[in-house]
């Protein structure tokens, strides 16, 4: 009785921090951010195949469809950029070796969908921005299994 | 993971009465590395004394500072201690935390103290 009424008394005081946290200060992982990006690369890369270019001598549409051309590719090169550093975060900084032997093909999947990132930057590919985010979804299944969470994975667009 | 979790001690009345003489630091647990023996809300003291002439023995709780983050005390079950008195801290849930696996043998003189005991929320 008398230990319980020190105990609550202790609560109340404050108290410093003693950090349990995943991976030092944050531990805050979501292969989200990634899908997120991924997004955002398919997207562009659709816009850009639907793009129409204007008729010979229109110089204000050339340079209008010039700018939005050079803006959809600039995303698309940025956004899938964003998605291979998420992925590296996520491959070098979350996964341990405790999950490559729940998931022999570990390596080859993050591996494979970085090589995804690189060619939706390099080319104009709605196979490979489709490959990507399936990638991604399958990435988003192991994840969320190592924590024992069932997610469901959905998309924005 | 070779050590098995073995709960850490309610505060004894000694234990109270070193925390009323200040021998005992209380801090408190954030995160969930430490699941199950310690849950995020947990108080804890802490032996500051423990490891002045002793070297900490696998199984023990301890409070160190990060290697490499300033200001980030941490806390972590040892698991081995080298020849060259440095030691492997590991998270109790190897599935959430950072630890030896990642920033490696930590050295002795990062430790702050022994965790002698638990004081869960009222």
């Amino acid at each position: 009785m008398l230990f319980k009424a020190i105990s609550k008394f202790a609560h109340q005081l404050d108290a410093p921090e003693v950090s349990a946290h995943c991976d030092g200060p944050c531990g805050v992982y979501d292969p989200a951010s990634a899908r997120i990006a991924a997004e955002a690369v398919l997207s562009m890369t659709k816009k850009i195949l639907a793009l129409q270019p204007p008729s010979a001598g229109d110089s204000a549409a050339w340079a209008s469809y010039l700018n939005t051309l050079s803006r959809y590719v600039a995303i698309k090169e940025e956004q899938a950029h964003l998605a291979k550093s998420e992925l590296l975060v996520l491959w070098t900084d979350y996964f341990k070796p405790v999950h490559l032997e729940q998931y022999p093909d570990l390596h080859t999947t993050f591996w494979n969908a970085a090589k995804l990132c690189s060619a939706c930057k390099v080319e104009v590919s709605l196979e490979h921005a489709n490959e990507l985010m399936e990638a991604i979804e399958n990435i988003h299944n192991i994840f969320w299994a190592t924590k024992n969470r069932d997610v469901t994975y959905y998309t924005a667009s | 993971m070779s050590t098995s979790p073995s709960p850490i001690p309610l505060p004894t009345a000694r234990e109270w009465l070193l925390w009323l003489i200040r021998r005992r630091l209380r801090m408190r647990v954030t995160g969930e590395s430490m699941q199950p023996i310690l849950m995020p809300g947990d108080l804890v003291l802490v032996d500051r004394r423990a490891y002045t002439a002793d070297l900490p023995k696998p199984g023990d709780v301890v409070v160190a500072h990060h290697p490499h983050q300033k200001n980030l005390t941490i806390i972590k079950r040892v698991v081995a201690v080298s020849e060259d008195e440095r030691l492997d801290l590991r998270s109790e849930n190897s599935r959430a935390g950072s630890d030896s696996r990642q920033f490696g043998l930590i050295p002795r003189r990062l430790l702050i103290g022994r965790v002698t005991s638990r004081i869960p929320p009222p």
